[in-house]
This record gives C-alpha cells, structure tokens and sequence, in this order.
C-alpha cells in the first residue's frame, strides 16, 4: 500500500504514454483531443501558480497565450523562423512584457488586480485585431507550419502528441519543484499575509513578479505548441472569454494543488466529448460547475479525490 | 477633416454611451458601497432586462406594461441571486466571491444563449419620430429617452439614499456595519436590496438602449467592462464620480472611435484603464 | 538618560498622524543592547503604530527611527527585518493558506538566511535540500525551546491562542534578529503559562537579544522589564525603572490606577 502512495503517478504516467496507440488507436482526432487537454494543463497549471499559490487573481492569462501563439505563427508563417527558434523568442518576449508588468500591477489588490489584467488581455486581442498587416486581423493568420526540431517535422500527429505531451511533464515537474521548495513557502507566506511576509524579509514584491514570469512564460509555450497544431490562428481563441475558462479548469480541479488544474483541464476538455451536440449549453454549464465548486465544494475535484484517498488509507492501516 | 456637424454627432454618441456607461457604473457602486462587491455579471441583467422587453413586446404587450414587467423581474432576478448565490460565501474571501460573480455572468450568459439564440434583437423605439435635425447632426428621439431615463434614475437615487428611512439606514450600512444594525436594517437585507437595485438599473441601462443597439447575448460584457473602467476613474465609493466619469468616457470613447480610429478605441480606453489603475487606483474623486 | 551612540534603538521625534488625529506625537527614547523595554500604556495609547513605525510597515510622517546607528525610516518592513529586527504581532499574523502548518510558518524565518531563486528549486535541488534540512533542524530546536515541538504538524488554527503566540515567538527568533519587537505576547495567555513565558524572554535575553515589549499585563512587565516607557494619546508620559514608573503620579493616574496592585513587587 505504501508504494502505491508513493509511486501512484507512475499510473497516469503509463496512461498518457501508451494512449495514442491503445485508446485512441491510432486516430488523429483523440490524439488532438488530449494534445488540446495537455496545453490547458499548462495553462492552468501556470495560472495555479500565480492565483493558487499566490493569491493573485488574474482574469486575464490568455494574454500571454495570445502573445506566445502569435509570436510563433507569424514569426514562422511570414518570416520563415524555425518553430523551436520562433517559441524560444516568443517565451522572451512574453517574459519580458510579463517583466514590465509585473511590479506595478501585482501591487494592486482584488478587484483592482482583476481588472487590470482583464484590461491587458482587451489590450492584446484588440491589437491582434486591429494590427491586421502584422496577424492577419479578425480573419486570422494561416498556412502556419507544423513544428519541426532541427529539420525533424512533427507532422505527424502522434509525434505531436508526444512532443506536447513531454513538454507538459516537464512544465507539472517543474511547478512541483517550485511548490515544494522554500521558495513556494514563500508564496503562500504572501498569499496568506503579506504584511507578516514581509516583516520576516521577504522582497514581495519581487517574489509575485517572478512567480507571474514563471506562469506566464509557461502560457506562452502553450501558445507556441497550439499555434502549431492548428495551424492557423484566430483571435477569437486568446479573449477573456478563454481566460475565464481556464480560471473554471483551476477552480473546478482544485486551486493551489498542481493536480486540481490538471484534473480540471481534462474534465473541460473532455465534457463537450460525453455530452455531443450540447455546445450551446457549455456556456450555462461552465457556469453553473463553477457555481456548484464555489458553493459545495472549494477544494474542488482534487480535494474530493484526496479526502477519498485518505480515508482509504486509514482504513488499511488499521 | 471632421466638420462641426460631425462633432455634434460625436457629442451624441457620447452622451448616449456615457449615460449607459454612467447608470452601469452607478449601480455597480451601488452594490459596493453596500456589499464591499463588484458584481462581474452586470453587464448580463443590461442583456436580459433588454431582451425580457423584446419577448414581452413582441408577445403584444404594450410597452410601458413590457417596460416594468422587465424591470421587476431583473430586480428579482438580482435579489434571488444574492440571496442563493452570494450570501451562502459572503465570508469566503475576495477571491472567492470575484470568481462567483464571474459563474453568474457565465451562468446568465448561457441561460439568455438557450432563450434568445445567437441572433441580434432589435427593440422599438419608446417613442416614434423622426430623428430630430440638431445642428447640422441627428438626435434619436430615443437618446433623449436615454437622457430622461438616467436623469430620473440619478434622481430616484438620490431620493431613496438621502431622504427616505430605508436609503439612510443603507448608506449607514455601507460606512458601519454595527451602527446600521442599530440603525433597523440587518446587513443581509441591506445586501439584497443593494443588489436589486443594481440589477434593477442595469436592466433599464440596456433597455433604454436596446433600440440603437443590437443587443444579443453576448451584448452585456462590454458595457460592464466600460462600466466599471468608469467607476475606476470616477472612485469605487462615489456615485457622483461615476457617473462623471461615464458622461466622460463616452465622449472620450465617441471622439476617439470618431477622430482618431475606430480600430484602436477599445485599445485606448484600456490602456486608459491600466493608467488609471497603476498610477491612481482610487479614482479622481475616491478616498485613498 | 542613555548615551544615544549606545543605543541599539534609538526613537527620535516621532510623529504620525491618522486623518487629523495624532496617533503619535513627537515620541522619544533609547533602547539599550541586551536590555528588556516595556511599551505600556492604556489602549489606543499609539504603542502598535510605534511598532510598526520602527519595522517599517507604516512610517512615520516625522522624525528619526535608528536601529543599529543608521535611520531605518523609510525602509520596507523586508529591508528592515534584514538588518536584524524581528517581531510578534498583536493580531496573530499566521500563515494559513493551503493547510500551512506551524513548522512551515517557523521556517519562513529561514527567508533571510536562505532566499531561493526559481532557477535553483527547478534545478539546484540539492543545494536547496540542504539549506532546507538544516533550516527544519533550527526551526525543531526553536518549537522545543518554546515547547511545542509536538505541534510542527499541526496548522496553527488548531492550537490554543497562547500556543499560537509562542508559534509567532518560535518564528521571530528564525530570523537569528538583533532585536525583538513583542505586540502584546502575553495576552491571552493564564498565570501559568505567562510564568513561562517569562522564562523564556529571560532565555532570549541571556542570549543577547534586546527585547521592546508591547505589553498589558502589569505583573510580567514589572517582573522582566529593565526599564519602561509610558505612551498616552500618542505622548510620552515617563519614561524609567519600573520603580519610577510605579511612583509617578501621572502614570498612576492615566493608567496604573486600577492594576496599582503589581507595583508592589520584590526588587
């Protein structure tokens, strides 16, 4: 039983690796699902960061999903960048507005906060609108290439998926790191008061700045992986709109635990899936699961899972 | 080069815009001074006390009759939705109660996409006339409705908060919680009456300009967004400072979409915001 | 009156005021190194705006704060806990988000000594490892030294107010600070247990900590204080050994009048 608590994540380790040639059996379209589910877990995840371990509400993180996504397709679609070299700038690029940003707006509190980053994330999508020379406008960019290392081309979808797949890995090992280590003490230490914080030497302001390069460095290789996908962009997909989703991926699957974003994703990318011609209800639904965590159960589906989990374990060790 | 008859139209675009920004802003302050909240799903009770007239009209109620039906039932709309929604986590933290009143904007949002479809709807105009020639630019008879409806709002508020028991026992209620408890008015009622009176404004907000606008479901999120962009200019406790504010913005917002680009306006106004935010955040006229 | 060049603390014309009201008014004194100063005075007397005055939290509109010779006023609260100045609060200030518990609210004090990067908890595990291996053994040595070494596990809202206020003491001490400022430690805390606690400001003093004690409970300020200072309506009132404060007649009218019984103590 002990190993099992301790090596249970070898399990869905197994499951994201075998699934495109046991589940999905080869077919382009279940493996675009999960390569879709595993750039929201990075999306999320990155935003659990900020908001879960932080306390710094952003309403507007696919900002910089914009940024990252549009950097990649029209530094490769127009000028003919490699797309790793072409992600690379766009995750600079993205870490130095997030840089810039960071002090003034963190400073702010709640709704003040809230709002400010919803304003940046208007500020992007109505310059990808209105700079259409440079994006392609309300149209979108197209003929965007697929993503190749080296002169290695991932057009294949499974290659793809694997590609995203191990950047994902990569992204949850980190922000595990970071959690569990002082330095995400430190970050609950601001979330929880900040004041105390600083009263024991912590730079809080620099530490918010840091953790928000962190999150948003990682939406911009989200970006990057999406861009590539698809192929072509709109920027439909980079509003507020996308912003408020990924907050409900974080709440439903449990803030401030790395998992619950994960989970999230999965069940918000999944549930269009079960529930077929039901797109017109996604709005209502998003909502209403939003509404059903807050009131019932704010930990969320991972603290569901855990509050399980445990109860099991104490009964086997009686 | 814009001529002087282009810079009267632009003044009533303004006005037109700023008077919905201003009643927007102003019930959001409304629901703040009382529940220390900003409700992030305003701009849906603009959209559904809108469309509630539309259905209402067009199942051959008169208007007036289909006017206050929508406003009653946006008022109650908002009460049930403190009631059921935001009192159970008052005490949950900011955080907590900002991501709520976003679900119930998303919830809102949805409901009115099943009722009303993706389609645009168009309201009659209040009254029937011809746009009325002022120098050289056309006034909607219905912008005038506009005027009239806010000034008499502003009044009604100014009514109720300052000379009836009810109003003074609430605004005591948003300075000092204890003193209003002693004042003969509990919080939670307070908080449900505060937050029927913002629906209830931002149901006439969007009824009031639904005949200019084509309003669908999806129509309330910008509104709320410029509404609360003013309140952040004009102060988060001052009704005077937003309503300012609104007048103001919509001008600003008309000039610009009207002189300088249509493109970049939301562009400006939100990075006007983001000024404002970092460099003043308690508004021109709010306390520090 | 103390040579200010020997003082560890020196507070010189201190002014702020709150709307109109002067929440602190031209307040003056000395703390000496390795010396107990108690902050008495009747509630709303100005003594927590002093405290967070002198660490920075909400400065002063006039005067001078120096810590260690140099003026801290207008330094951050981060700055000025760097250079050795540590404190309680009066309003337990803990740490609670995502089921902190007491260990973790102690090991914060480490920040100081041991402040990560991002890039080295990514990729320099095992240098953090170890700094935080022998952060937890000091911050184990702490708990025990205030007694509470069974309660790392627990989140501080489980334990009792005055385990709570001994958690904030185990966390103040982390930072290895020059100076205590103490908001109120012994409030809420029965006969007993104020008797050990009074133990252990003697221990932190044998240690060579200086101690500024915000404080209402009469007996243990007469007990441990080396000298005192008396606020009221943001006014110094007196300033001296406990024997003189006893005896000021101003003190005993503002303040003491009710609680005379604790000036009658051994020397």
């Amino acid at each position: 039983m002990k190993l099992l608590k301790q090596f249970w994540w070898i399990f869905p380790l197994a499951f994201i690796a075998l699934y495109p040639v046991t589940l999905a059996g080869g077919s382009p379209y279940w493996s675009g699902l999960l390569i879709f589910v595993g750039i929201y877990v990075i999306l999320a995840v990155g935003l659990d960061l900020l908001m879960g371990y932080t306390g710094q509400i952003s309403v507007g993180h696919a900002a910089y999903f914009a940024i990252g996504a549009y950097t990649s397709g029209i530094l490769t679609a127009k000028y003919g960048f490699s797309p790793l070299g072409a992600m690379v700038i766009g995750m600079v690029l993205t870490g130095v507005v997030a840089w810039a940003l960071g002090r003034p707006v963190l400073a702010l509190k709640e709704y003040y906060l809230a709002m400010a980053t919803l304003a940046f994330n208007e500020i992007v999508v109505t310059l990808i609108i209105g700079l259409e020379w440079l994006t392609g406008g309300a149209s979108g960019l197209r003929d965007i290439p697929s993503f190749s290392i080296f002169g290695l081309v991932l057009s294949n979808h499974v290659h793809y998926y694997y590609f995203v797949w191990a950047i994902v890995v990569i992204v949850i090992a980190c922000s595990l790191a970071v959690v569990r280590s002082p330095f995400g003490r430190t970050l609950v230490a601001i979330h929880s008061d900040e004041i105390a914080a600083r009263a024991f030497g912590v730079d809080t302001a620099k530490y918010k700045t840091r953790i928000f390069v962190l999150a948003s460095v990682f939406a911009s290789m989200a970006g990057s992986l999406f861009t590539h996908y698809m192929g072509f962009l709109a920027p439909d997909d980079f509003g507020v709109l996308t912003s408020i989703n990924v907050l409900v991926m974080l709440f439903l699957g449990g803030i401030g635990t790395i998992y619950g974003p994960i989970l999230g994703a999965f069940f918000m990318k999944l549930l269009p899936e079960l529930t077929y011609q039901i797109h017109d209800y996604e709005l209502l639904l998003s909502g209403l699961i939003l509404i059903v965590v807050l009131v019932f159960m704010p930990r969320g589906l991972f603290g569901i899972f855990t509050t399980i989990w445990e109860k099991m374990f104490s009964k086997a060790d009686k | 080069m814009a001529d002087f008859s282009h810079i009267v139209q632009f003044f009533f675009s303004g006005l037109t815009s700023g008077s919905m920004y201003a009643l927007i802003a102003v019930s959001l302050v409304i629901v703040y001074k009382v529940s220390l909240l900003i409700c992030f799903a305003q701009g849906e009770f603009f959209v559904i006390g809108a469309l509630t007239m539309v259905t209402l009209v067009s199942k051959g109620l008169p208007m007036p009759l289909a006017f206050v039906l929508s406003i009653l039932i946006s008022t109650v709309l908002g009460a049930l939705v403190q009631r059921l929604l935001i009192k159970p986590i008052q005490n949950a933290g900011v955080g907590n109660l900002i991501v709520m009143t976003i679900a119930i904007s998303l919830a809102l949002r949805g409901a009115a996409l099943l009722i009303w479809g993706k389609e645009s709807h168009i309201l009659k105009p209040f009254s029937s006339g011809a746009p009325i020639p002022v120098l050289g630019a056309t006034l909607q008879p219905q912008v005038l409705w506009i005027i009239g409806i806010t000034i008499v709002v502003l009044g009604m508020i100014w009514l109720f908060f300052e000379k009836t028991k009810l109003g003074i026992a609430m605004r005591a209620c948003a300075e000092n919680r204890l003193g209003a408890s002693l004042m003969g008015i509990s919080t939670d009622k307070a908080a449900l009456l505060a937050w029927a009176w913002g629906s209830g404004i931002g149901a006439l907000a969007g009824m009031a300009v639904a005949p200019l606008l084509f309003m669908q479901y999806g129509s309330g999120v910008m509104p709320m967004v410029k509404g609360f962009i003013a309140v952040s200019i004009g102060g988060l406790s001052s009704i005077v400072g937003s309503v300012v504010a609104g007048l103001l913005l919509g001008t600003v917002e008309a000039y610009t979409i009207g002189l300088i680009s249509s493109k970049f306006s939301d562009t400006i106004v939100f990075s006007l915001l983001m000024v404002v935010l970092i460099f003043k955040p308690s508004g021109l006229f709010g306390k520090g | 009156m103390t040579d200010t060049r020997d003082a560890i603390l020196s507070v010189q014309n201190v002014t702020k005021t709150f709307e109109g009201i002067h929440a602190l008014e031209d307040v003056s004194f000395d703390v000496r190194p390795g010396h107990i100063k108690a902050l008495i005075g009747p509630n709303g007397a100005g003594k927590t705006t002093l405290l967070n005055a002198i660490n920075g939290i909400m400065p002063p509109d006039r005067g001078h704060i120096l810590f260690l010779g140099s003026d801290v006023v207008g330094n951050s609260a981060d700055k000025v806990a760097g250079l050795g100045l540590s404190r309680t609060f009066q309003l337990i200030r803990m740490f609670t988000i995502n089921n902190a518990t007491v260990l973790d609210n102690v090991l914060l004090g480490a920040h100081l000594q041991f402040k990560p990067t991002l890039f080295e908890s990514i990729f320099r595990r095992r240098k953090v490892n170890k700094a935080e291996k022998e952060a937890r053994d000091k911050a184990m040595e702490l708990l025990r030294f205030v007694g509470l070494e069974n309660a790392a596990d627990a989140t501080p809202g489980s334990l009792p107010f005055g385990n709570q206020r001994l958690v904030e003491l185990a966390r103040a001490l982390m930072t290895d600070p020059k100076m205590l400022l103490l908001d109120e430690p012994a409030s809420g805390l029965n006969d007993t247990e104020v008797e050990g606690f009074t133990e252990l400001l003697l221990s932190i003093r044998q240690k060579g900590i200086t101690i500024l004690l915000v404080e209402h409970n009469m007996k243990l300020v007469m007990n441990i204080a080396d000298d005192i200072v008396v606020l009221d309506f943001g006014k110094k009132l007196a300033e001296g050994t406990p024997q003189a404060i006893c005896a000021n007649p101003q003190v005993i009218e503002a303040y003491l009048g009710t609680t005379l019984t604790e000036c009658r103590f051994e020397p």
